[in-house]
């Protein structure tokens, strides 16, 4: 394992794999940076690039961008109190105050230090944990492998706020999309609507980039306000001098925190489709109940950014153990991902590691490489980045728009690919509107064809339906679902009747 | 939903099974299709029973996202026939323009600056250096 990883880390330092990886990084900090453009909008802009590349290459310019987007998402979180991502939305809380309150250098280091040995402990866990967990998932059988998938999208389903049966429906809807076309497995053609190009299926990637891109551009369309004027202003002129020795005491007095927001990050990271959002989030909420100044939180103290950053940044090594231990993405930019792997013919899951060592080790070496280059990059251009940050979103979100065409048309040099981006960009703003979440109805697009393969596979070997819950893993698989549904159901309930018993004592 | 669902599943019923293999291509989708059409169903109830929230009242600007929506719809329907570089420099500045009004002619110039430098950049990486071929126009030929 070690051979292999040093072997991967020493190719990084060819020019071929290098430059992906600073060009990748350098957008990500960038992408990372702008508010209203999130990592996975920068992801699906750089795919197109990555399809003339190696697939080692265009991955490492994928990591790249998911490493530099997670640590440059804190730059205008701290300066500007505008989180650049969901997943630096906590860093806001205490950086921001930290900034105004006349430390703006030793908030943004704090995060950016944060960041790195966060990811760096998550990296230890993705090199340790991917390798074991693809062996045991190599044990599953197709009862296993569809139960694993049950379990993926009940669980996302059943963590969304809103409403658990909006929640399943979307993932149902997802399911949906993938048996228009013909079946995989004898590949007679069904549902095709009389379309001819349906025959052979949706294609995921055109779904997911029109889903996210256009559920994102069109929900900042709305509110399109703030001037890029305003945020020229507001960069101009931070003083972002710091002591870094007083930076790294800051966070190393912290070992529990450091360890433990890291802890939460790779798990959520693990968990499918549920992302840095939810991570830092949750770390931040952690560290602020453990605390013993938790009314200080808020303020502008060192624990809130800790917390946030060195959380959404494991995040990234959890998302990627799920993807390349399991197949199934841990976020929307794995999903990207899993979509790039498949464009270059790498079937992902379970065999990948065995089946694609070097290509695997190369993602482990990329991903270690990422976070010095992330730091390089922001000793010596901090300030470039704030200047970029104030490019109007007038200009941006065409060009964006523009850039997924081109990813969606090259997927197949067919128009038929861009028709399906325009559906789904409809389909995602409207799922958005109605309170529909679109992480189970990805994930759904993502897994229902593997499903499908797995259940018929199951069936095809022994058609006794008792075998998934007579065999202990799909059992187990399968009883997890459950109990994951019954708890989001649970806390439904729970959260009604606070909210019922808030509105009968304001009523008084 | 209910009646897309619906509508599907009716269809997955005219499908033939396979001889060679016991489990047809209607297995899944019937399975599939039924499950959301349930899911669908339990959210009109649960709306029906539900009590009507109080929502906060934002100013949302729907007509720019409705003319973003079109615009983009008209890019994608011109592509194949006004090629890629003609179509793309034409929504650039359009939806440029609609996003943010120019003002006077130096504004109108950024607009055609943009939308000219971004064509021809995106044209130029794809089509010389990562070997994309993007689309050429039935009417323009270009």
């Amino acid at each position: 394992m070690f051979e292999l990883l040093a072997n991967g880390i020493a190719g990084m330092f060819e020019l071929k794999y290098l430059v992906p990886l600073f060009i990748g990084t350098l957008v990500g900090v960038v992408g990372g940076a702008l508010p209203g453009i999130t990592i996975t909008m920068t992801v699906i802009v750089v795919l197109p690039f990555t399809f003339g590349l190696e697939p080692l290459q265009g991955l490492t310019c994928m990591i790249g961008v998911y490493v530099g987007g997670e640590t440059g998402g804190l730059i205008t979180s701290c300066l500007l109190g505008i989180p650049g991502k969901p997943s630096a939305v906590a860093t806001t809380f205490d950086g921001f105050p930290m900034a105004r309150n006349g430390e703006p250098g030793r908030a943004l280091w704090i995060g950016i230090w944060s960041s790195i040995f966060g990811g760096l402990l998550g990296a230890i866990v993705l090199v340790a944990a991917t390798g074991p967990l693809a062996e045991l998932a190599l044990r599953f059988g197709p009862w296993e492998y569809f139960a694993l998938f049950i379990l993926a999208l009940s669980m996302v389903a059943g963590l969304v706020e809103s409403s658990l049966i909006k929640g399943l429906l979307s993932g149902a809807l997802g399911c949906v999309v993938t048996v228009l076309g013909n079946d995989p497995v004898m590949g007679q053609p069904r549902l095709t609507l009389g379309i001819g190009w349906l025959e052979g299926g949706v294609p995921f990637l055109p779904v997911l980039i029109g889903v996210f891109a256009f559920a994102q551009i069109m929900g900042d369309v709305e509110r399109m306000k703030l001037s890029s004027k305003g945020l020229a202003a507001v960069t101009a002129g931070v003083n972002l001098a710091v002591s870094h020795a007083r930076v790294l005491w800051d966070i190393f007095s912290r070992p529990v925190l450091l360890l433990w927001s890291t802890f939460i990050g790779l798990m959520i990271g693990v968990l499918p489709a549920i992302g840095g959002s939810a991570a830092n989030m949750l770390a931040y909420d952690q560290a602020k109940k453990f605390s013993s100044r938790p009314e200080k939180f808020g303020t502008g103290i060192p624990e809130g950014i800790i917390a946030s950053e060195a959380s959404n940044n494991a995040n990234v090594a959890g998302s990627l153990v799920t993807i390349m231990a399991f197949g199934i993405p841990g976020d929307a930019v794995t999903a990207v991902m899993l979509g790039a792997l498949t464009i270059h013919g790498i079937q992902s899951g379970p065999l990948f590691i065995s089946q694609n060592a070097p290509l695997a080790y190369g993602m482990f070496a990329a991903y270690i490489l990422a976070h010095p280059l992330v730091l390089i990059l922001l000793f010596l251009g901090v300030r470039w980045v704030l200047r970029v940050v104030i490019i109007p979103k007038s200009i941006l979100y065409p060009v964006v728009l523009v850039l997924c065409v081109v990813g969606a048309y090259a997927l197949g040099n067919t128009m038929a690919t861009v028709y399906v981006l325009l559906a789904s960009g409809v389909l995602g703003y409207a799922m958005v509107k109605s309170g529909f979440p679109l992480a189970p109805f990805i994930l759904g697009v993502i897994l229902g064809d593997q499903i499908e393969v797995n259940l018929v596979r199951s069936l095809m070997t022994d058609a006794n339906l008792w075998l998934f819950v007579t065999r202990p893993i799909s059992a187990l698989l399968l009883a997890m679902a459950l109990a994951s549904i019954g708890l989001s159901l649970w806390q439904h309930r729970r959260m009604q009747k606070k909210s019922a018993v808030a509105e009968g004592a304001a009523d008084f | 939903m209910l009646a897309a669902s619906l509508f599907l599943f009716a269809l997955t019923l005219g499908l033939k099974d396979n001889p060679l293999v016991p489990i047809g291509p209607g297995f899944y989708p019937r399975i599939v299709l039924g499950i959301s059409a349930v899911f669908a169903l339990a959210l009109v109830i649960s709306d029906l029973f539900q009590k009507p929230q109080e929502k906060k009242k934002e100013s949302l600007n729907y007509f720019l996202v409705v003319q973003m929506f079109a615009v983009f719809g008209l890019y994608c329907g011109a592509l194949p026939y006004l090629g890629f570089r003609i179509a793309t420099l034409l929504y650039l500045g359009v939806s440029n323009a609609i996003l943010e009004p120019p003002r006077g002619a130096k504004g109108w110039a950024r607009v055609a600056a943009v939308a000219i430098v971004t064509t021809v950049i995106v044209y130029y990486a794809f089509e010389h250096y990562l070997t994309v071929l993007l689309p050429r126009g039935r009417w323009t030929d270009f």
